[in-house]
């Protein structure tokens, strides 16, 4: 096992740094809105420990870049025509791209010769998984089945260490709350 | 990790590119001869991929071949070549146009190259071994004044190459055999005319690596010592699925010539004139089609051997440096992963031919051929599933309550369990700070001195906390800015440390603010020394985990 304490410390550190800059850009955020800052910054400081060589962090830097030019377009409340056109545009693709899903989903259904042996069964149930833990994964689906099972690895290792400081920060401050 | 260069095939493609037909020497240590073992264990490993075998060796490996001989004997060769046709090799489907075609494009591929020898010997007698077509002489001759840069694109010499490919094929002894004679000639003969030259080399080497027979002539020896060697080493590596990969090649046209450029490239000769290298790819583009003038096809299948070669530097490479170690065959296998995604034929191929299966298997030693499922579709993916099986294993021991669970399945099943509770609880640790702090500053002095000094005893937890980490509490004071972070890591180590003793799973946020209130009572019970200190202290010089631990330890004990 890595280190999950100094991971941990890493984690912290770059989390509260952050956090800091997070609140000196915007005062009186809501609740959402901290939410999603408190989310963001630890999902970026997680993603930038250790070595920042694995696909996943990659692809979480590259979705939280997005997130945040997203976020920055709609926090500003002045927002020009041009970023709300963006924004629309964004929010088109999505129906598109699924309805080419269920086509191509359909498509497969007919296509696809049920085979009842137990081998294909069981590696139909494999692929299915493969194929969710992908969609889990940040930049999943652009793993291969090994490289896949390797990144798991090291992002299972990631949320635990995140999760765990969180909490740590989560009892702490309600403690600070309690005690003031 | 060495997966993900596997992912960057393309880039290095960049040095196969066929158009300028540089000699891959590079590939192999530099030179033919030197490195004919590495090379050929290179070229083999290359084989079993059948995806990664890169024309551009095949071109090199032949024109590397000393520039005599065939042409003196040519007319010899095929002449005992049209003799020899019980070949028991895959049906050829070239037409007699297509030999004509083969023998004049193959003449034309080997005449760009420089050193053509005995490589070009044996491919010439591979050509009209294959061809089972009369009047090769005539053909030949008639082929030699063609321009060297020109690309043979027939067909029939793409399946020759195939049929090459099947190392194990019994025919390939006859082969060798019947062309003894005539390569130790072809050995010691004169100039070779260029195209022929490539020709024969390459089919000689082939020949050779069936059998080794023609350890006199010291070229050929090399070639088959490298390549018969590097095949069993292959073999007793548990890769038999170069073998049979080889053999399925000749079915499917690609592959095969690919193995069969691969088994030239092992026997030696790193140069490549730039005329063979496209002229290797140039012929492969219509066996593919099946067309003689397979022009359009060229392109295409260019780009894929483009890409295929880009995966080859790194199986050459890889294997190279390693020796066809395991690690090799799983390179392979990588490569084979992604070169299965790019054609279909393998398997059938491999299903169609494991039933042919040659009865000799001198140089490639398959573990369990016949034995193996029928739905596991060839070896190099066998080696691909025992690797990921093996990672497996470590997120067995990162996943809680993975370990008695047997089968991919459960186990993914319950890895996109974790993954997905662990994100969730993001979400909702992400939610609850927010709610707690409604400024977004996490006042890290203020908390950590809050929680040291005014704790205060919660409803005592049935849990057996684990005292050290009650021992990180007291060096958590922070006493200096530049200690924070490294106290609040200490302190959330001991609750950590805690939950994980536990169980893994989310514990009360309840119970988890307990702890850390209990344990200052506990010290002031204990009194141990190091503890009270720390902790009246109020100001640890350091905050070592490991003197936290070794306390904690002592308190544990005590307790």
């Amino acid at each position: 096992m890595r280190n999950l304490s100094s991971l941990k410390k890493e984690f912290l550190r770059k989390w509260i740094k952050g956090l800091r800059k997070y609140n000196s850009q915007k005062k009186n955020m809501n609740l959402l809105e901290r939410k999603k800052a408190i989310k963001l910054s630890a999902d970026l400081a997680m993603a930038s420990t250790k070595d920042k060589t694995t696909l996943w962090r990659k692809a979480l830097f590259a979705n939280t870049s997005t997130k945040i030019d997203d976020e920055q377009d709609m926090s500003t409340t002045s927002s020009t025509p041009q970023k709300k056109v963006i924004r629309k545009n964004s929010t088109n693709s999505y129906p598109l791209r699924k309805r080419i899903t269920g086509r191509r989903k359909i498509l497969r259904r007919n296509h696809t010769k049920e085979r009842v042996e137990a081998s294909f069964i069981a590696m139909r149930l494999v692929k299915k998984r493969t194929r969710k833990l992908k969609s889990l994964l940040p930049g999943g689906k652009f793993m291969d089945d090994s490289c896949l099972v390797d990144e798991t690895l090291d992002y299972i290792e990631s949320l635990k260490a995140q999760v765990e400081v969180m909490r740590c920060l989560v009892t702490s401050s309600e403690l600070f709350i309690n005690q003031p | 990790m060495s997966d993900k260069e596997k992912f960057e095939v393309d880039g290095n493609g960049e040095p196969m590119s066929y158009s300028n037909g540089m000699p891959p020497d590079w590939r192999f240590g530099g030179g033919g001869h030197g490195g004919n073992l590495v090379n050929s264990s290179l070229g083999l490993v290359s084989i079993g991929n059948s995806m990664n075998i890169d024309r551009e060796d095949l071109i090199g490996s032949s024109s590397c071949s000393s520039a005599s001989m065939v042409d003196s004997f040519s007319p010899n060769f095929w002449d005992h070549s049209a003799n020899s046709q019980n070949l028991g090799f895959c049906d050829i489907n070239g037409s007699s146009s297509n030999t004509i075609g083969i023998r004049k494009d193959g003449f034309g591929f080997g005449r760009g190259g420089h050193d053509h020898g005995t490589l070009e010997v044996g491919w010439n007698q591979a050509n009209s071994m294959m061809m089972k077509g009369d009047g090769f002489l005539q053909n030949v001759q008639g082929v030699f004044p063609q321009s060297l840069s020109q690309f043979p694109t027939d067909s029939g010499f793409i399946e020759r190459a195939a049929r090459f490919s099947c190392f194990g094929g019994g025919n390939f002894g006859d082969v060798v055999n019947s062309y003894g004679i005539p390569q130790s000639m072809a050995m010691y003969a004169g100039t070779i005319h260029g195209a022929r030259d490539g020709h024969a080399g390459i089919g000689l080497k082939v020949g050779i690596g069936g059998q080794s027979q023609e350890r006199d002539d010291p070229k050929v020896v090399e070639g088959t010592k490298g390549v018969s060697l590097s095949v069993e080493q292959l073999a007793t590596r548990g890769s038999p699925l170069k073998n049979d990969k080889s053999e399925s090649r000749a079915v499917s046209q690609d592959d095969g010539r690919k193995a069969l450029v691969r088994n030239v490239n092992d026997s030696d000769r790193g140069e490549s004139g730039d005329d063979d290298v496209r002229g290797d790819g140039q012929e492969g583009s219509p066996m593919l089609e099946g067309t003689t003038s397979g022009e359009p096809s060229i392109k295409g299948l260019n780009s894929k051997k483009r890409k295929r070669s880009g995966q080859d530097p790194d199986n050459d490479k890889a294997d190279g440096a390693r020796e066809l170690q395991s690690e090799g065959a799983k390179d392979n296998a990588e490569n084979q992963q992604k070169g299965d995604q790019t054609k279909d034929s393998g398997k059938n191929a491999k299903q169609g031919s494991q039933t042919s299966d040659p009865p000799k298997e001198e140089y490639i030693h398959v573990r369990a051929r016949r034995g193996q499922a029928t739905n596991s579709h060839s070896l190099a993916e066998r080696v691909r599933r025992e690797k990921i099986s093996e990672r497996m294993k470590f997120l067995q021991e990162l996943v809680p309550g993975c370990s008695k669970v047997t089968g991919k399945a459960v186990m993914l099943d319950e890895i996109i369990n974790y993954v997905q509770s662990l994100q969730r609880q993001v979400e909702f640790l992400s939610m609850k700070l927010a709610t707690v702090n409604p400024r977004l500053d996490f006042n890290i002095e203020g908390l950590l001195a809050k929680d040291i000094l005014h704790q205060r005893p919660g409803p005592s937890s049935a849990l057996g906390f684990p005292l050290e980490m009650s021992m990180n509490f007291p060096p958590l004071h922070p006493s200096q800015p530049g200690m924070i972070q490294s106290v609040m890591a200490n302190m959330t180590n001991p609750s950590d440390i805690l939950r994980r003793t536990i169980h893994p799973q989310l514990t009360p946020l309840t119970g988890g603010f307990k702890e850390p209130s209990q344990m200052p009572d506990v010290w002031e019970d204990e009194l141990h020394n190091v503890v009270h200190m720390s902790f009246a202290t109020t100001a640890p010089s350091t905050s070592q985990d490991v003197d936290g631990t070794a306390a904690a330890n002592q308190m544990k004990v005590e307790l």
